[in-house]
């Protein structure tokens, strides 16, 4: 599946969730985080988020695609991240 | 599912904040460690123990290629999926002549077989219909090969005739096949074939080693000290489907130019675009999907290549006996 993920977090913690999802998205843009991942990963993915959110305060959304070839992605202005296996 | 990463621009790679970190002139990017099956590597990158211990805690191989694009080692972390049973049984068919001689004549089977599939794909009024039979006969008299040097000098042989048709699969004026060369590949298809085979040996090796097999204990190709080999045995079932279709396709299309390619001594290498556009193209065909008439469902041909080996891990515990994938 592929996942979509951006957040809202107060500056404190907005780093620890720059961590957590670095480790299994593609960084797209400033809080936008996206990429192919299999249920079990994002469900750690998951957890992990859990644990370092306010649960009061801070706001995190998933947008869940069930393939890939469902989204279309188009980009004004300029590409600051990519999802690209090419480095 | 993880997916292979592939580095073509020179830095630094290391691990930071329990993820991957790339640092190279126009600056960093984060690698999701998580979603990292193999690293590949084409570009000058340094990088330090701490990052191999890193990667071997998350199971993740790393293959090296040299400025040419020729395959130069891997680093294959320790095993994490550990069966001495599987070893003993695996040298255990290698040694005995009669079961090692079975094993490699499957595999010589399904290559030529898929010659075969891959010939009758471009035998527009059967021009090849002559040398499809006369490698069927070459598949006939596997079964009289007695020890694994015939059954090398059968597929030898065979892919000589195979390769004699090539100059007219290819519809481009610019590009001349006429034999296999290698080290150096002489021109531009060699070289186009050369790469993508190095390619399909690591996604190969990468897939091993996600089995109990151990890669070094090949049957077609002898076991020696110096290289993995069981890899090397999987790819030839593969090579017609996957790497030759591709590079008839690329050069047809004209997707690939006689510009993409420069000389050097004794040769002829890739440009560096091409070698970016066959990895994509080899990438997409790896995920590409077929239907499995056995399991009912679509798989792609990455995981094929492992239920490959699974099948072998199969046949060498005598569980059932090993078929090649005919695709």
């Amino acid at each position: 599946m592929y996942v979509i993920v951006t957040y809202d977090i107060e500056q404190e913690r907005v780093g620890k969730i720059l961590k957590v999802c670095r480790k299994y998205l593609n960084w797209v843009q400033n809080s936008v985080f996206e990429g192919e991942i299999t249920q079990a990963k994002f469900e750690k993915l998951k957890l992990e988020l859990q644990e370092n959110i306010e649960r009061s305060r801070d706001s995190v959304r998933f947008y869940i695609i069930s393939d890939k070839t469902l989204v279309t992605v188009e980009v004004l202005g300029q590409e600051k991240g990519s999802t690209s296996f090419m480095y | 599912m993880a997916e292979p990463i592939y580095i073509f621009s020179d830095g630094i790679l290391k691990r930071k904040e329990n993820t991957i970190l790339l640092e190279t002139k126009d600056g960093k990017r984060h690698i999701p460690v998580e979603n990292v099956s193999e690293i590949n590597i084409f570009s000058e990158v340094d990088l330090n123990k701490r990052l191999l211990e890193f990667l071997t805690e998350k199971q993740i191989i790393v293959h090296f290629f040299n400025h040419f694009g020729y395959y130069v080692g891997s680093y294959y972390p320790r095993e994490f999926l550990n069966s001495g049973l599987v070893i003993l049984k695996q040298a255990e068919h290698y040694l005995n002549s009669e079961k090692r001689l079975l094993l490699a004549r499957m595999f010589v089977k399904g290559a030529l077989c898929n010659i075969i599939n891959t010939l009758k794909k471009y035998n527009d009024d059967d021009q090849f219909a002559e040398r499809i039979q006369s490698i069927r006969n070459h598949v006939e008299n596997l079964i009289l090969c007695s020890e694994v040097n015939q059954l090398m000098a059968l597929e030898g042989n065979a892919r000589e005739i195979y390769y004699s048709c090539f100059d007219r699969m290819i519809k481009s004026e610019h590009f001349q096949f006429g034999s296999r060369t290698k080290r150096p590949p002489e021109n531009e298809l060699n070289a186009l074939m050369s790469f993508a085979n190095s390619l399909l040996y690591t996604t190969v090796l990468s897939q091993i080693y996600r089995t109990h097999l151990d890669p070094r204990i090949g049957y077609l190709h002898s076991t020696n000290n110096r290289r993995f080999t069981l890899n090397l045995d999987i790819a030839e079932i593969f090579k017609p489907v996957l790497v030759d279709r591709m590079i008839l396709t690329l050069v047809n299309r004209k997707q690939i130019k006689p510009t993409d390619f420069h000389q050097i001594a004794g040769g002829i290498s890739m440009k560096e675009s091409a070698k970016k556009l066959l990895v994509q193209t080899f990438e997409e065909r790896l995920q590409d999907t077929i239907h499995h008439a056995k399991l009912k469902r679509q798989v792609s041909y990455r995981s094929l290549i492992r239920m490959e080996a699974y099948k072998i891990e199969k046949h060498i515990l005598e569980d059932e006996e090993y078929e090649p994938y005919l695709g």
